[in-house]
């Protein structure tokens, strides 16, 4: 499906290493390269806090789940 | 051969009802409990939907997990929390390790699974994706051949919290149905060896309607429209799920689990109300109504502990060196929160009698702690109240909700049921643990469980 085009980023990697992932992620379950690149550095990023929040939930993320569990009675 | 694993999760199923009463009435979950094990699943300490099933899919406890509920402390400031969500989740899941070894894998609605992770097949946000304008699946295109092939999902019911029953019970109907036509879809169009997902709907049910059935609860309305309203909702996902064993081939075996189970909730304690009546929290001007608790109220320099509230208790201390303005010395941390449980221990209800409240040290309980956890997390009455946490209050005992109407809480034993088509086990199982499902299915699908699991292979 097409993405919003202002939830997205474009970043440029060398051809060589595109190709090289191209084939690292053959009959696996990931769909793309960038699928794949996706995963890793949400990985890589999800590792880097001590408390354990990690990730890159949005601000508005953040907001309607607060709702939503405010709702549920959670909060 | 290694086998296909279908799991069904049922949050908030309670062994009393699947069990006991209904168990006959119930033909699928009859069948599956009479020719497989089964038994009483303990849950996580806290029982709490997070922690638990992220127990349950890991084989770890919370505090090797790093989260103990939905809002954790971010740091030992006094209000900066954050909320758990896929990326807290660190260790390896099953569909983690069976993605690895090639198994294709479809994982729904299993809390917290939003965002949603790339893996080796197809994930569909849990219950705390924001709504589903949201990218809660993977892949994404999912989102639009569900929408085109089943019709609109639905991640929660709206309003949990509301008196209009009918409409409380429209909501989780409607959700259960589109949810299970999912997975008929998905179970029938996807290539898949596990299978995952988890229904919301017995929670909310048991949230919104357990005074109606239950004759021991203090609200408790006779004669009420709704008193079989929970019985018929799980005769209702009985015959769901009936629909889908018939899908399902010899070689498949199928558990049924709940993180964690239901009891009727007989008051709330009002924890931060109570800290200050013991002279352990001193809010800078006295509060005369119920009044959300926050931190500009508190006067820290005079304080030694507050509260959270929700399903059990969480206490935090104000230690001197740790907390912006601390004020337990660190070598008298332990002292205090030895004084703590036992006054803890010794709350009464409003007439006198003793509570049975249970309190726990994360240090104790857990092998290994990350994250910041509470430093005591409490059961108000093993959990027969609940903890409130704002202040102002009439007294320390109350029957309203602070947070909306609500019947139940949530209990320790949640529900085991494996049922394999190829064996007849037809056995009652005790001693399980939630952390016990992840190596479970390891087992059954013929993969090693790495050595750091702390559950244990059932069959």
């Amino acid at each position: 499906m097409t993405e919003p085009k202002e939830n997205k980023v474009t970043i440029k990697i060398p051809r060589a290493l595109y190709n090289n992932l191209k084939s690292i992620i053959q009959d696996t379950g990931f769909n793309s390269v960038t699928d794949f690149i996706v995963y890793v550095l949400r990985d890589l990023a999800s590792r880097g806090g001590a408390t354990g929040e990690g990730g890159s939930l949005t601000r508005e993320e953040i907001q309607l789940i607060r709702r939503r569990l405010k709702n549920l009675g959670y909060l | 051969m290694a086998k296909k694993v279908f799991v069904i999760g049922l949050d908030c199923a309670t062994p009393q009802l699947v069990f006991g009463d209904w168990k006959n009435k119930l033909p699928n979950l009859h069948k599956l409990i009479e020719g497989g094990i089964y038994g009483e699943l303990e849950s996580t300490i806290p029982p709490i939907t997070l922690p638990a099933w992220a127990s349950m899919v890991t084989g770890k406890n919370p505090g090797r997990l790093g989260f103990y509920g939905f809002r954790n402390r971010k740091n030992f400031s006094y209000d900066d929390m954050f909320f758990a969500n896929s990326y807290s989740v660190k260790e390896d899941t099953v569909w983690d390790i069976l993605s690895r070894q090639g198994k294709k894998v479809i994982v729904m609605g299993v809390p917290p699974s939003y965002p949603p992770k790339p893996l080796n097949g197809i994930m569909i946000g849990c219950f705390l994706t924001p709504d589903t304008d949201s990218d809660y699946t993977y892949p994404s295109s999912l989102k639009d051949e569900i929408r085109e092939k089943v019709g609109d999902y639905i991640i929660d019911v709206h309003d949990f919290r509301t008196e209009d029953k009918d409409y409380l019970l429209h909501q989780i109907y409607k959700m259960t149905e589109i949810r299970f036509k999912t997975v008929h879809y998905l179970v029938t169009a996807k290539e898949w060896d596990f299978f995952m997902f988890v229904e919301m709907g017995p929670d909310r049910v048991h949230h919104g309607l357990w005074k109606y059935m239950d004759r021991e609860h203090i609200k408790y309305e006779p004669n009420s429209p709704y008193e079989h309203a929970i019985f018929d909702y799980y005769k209702y996902l009985d015959e769901e799920i009936g629909g889908l064993l018939a899908l399902l081939d010899e070689d498949t075996v199928v558990l049924v689990v709940s993180d964690h189970g239901a009891k009727k909730m007989d008051g709330g304690i009002c924890f931060n109300d109570w800290l200050i009546r013991e002279g352990y929290l001193t809010l800078k001007t006295g509060v005369d109504e119920p009044t959300r608790f926050k931190n500009e109220m508190v006067d820290w320099g005079k304080s030694l502990a507050w509260g959270s509230g929700g399903y059990y208790g969480r206490l935090f201390l104000n230690v001197k060196g740790r907390e912006p303005q601390g004020q337990i010395p660190p070598e008298h941390y332990e002292g205090v929160r030895d004084e703590l449980i036992r006054k803890l221990e010794a709350l009464t209800d409003h007439r006198g009698r003793p509570l049975g409240t249970k309190v726990f040290k994360p240090d104790d309980i857990y092998t290994e702690v990350r994250g910041i956890p509470p430093d005591l997390i409490v059961y108000f009455a093993d959990l027969d109240w609940r903890s409130v946490g704002t202040v102002g209050n009439p007294g320390v005992w109350t029957f309203e909700n602070d947070t909306g109407p609500d019947d139940a809480n949530h209990a320790q034993q949640g529900i085991f049921i494996l049922y394999d088509p190829r064996q007849k086990l037809g056995r009652r199982v005790s001693g399980l643990h939630v952390m016990d499902v992840m190596p479970t299915v390891l087992n059954l699908m013929g993969v090693d469980v790495p050595p750091n699991v702390e559950g244990k292979i059932v069959v």
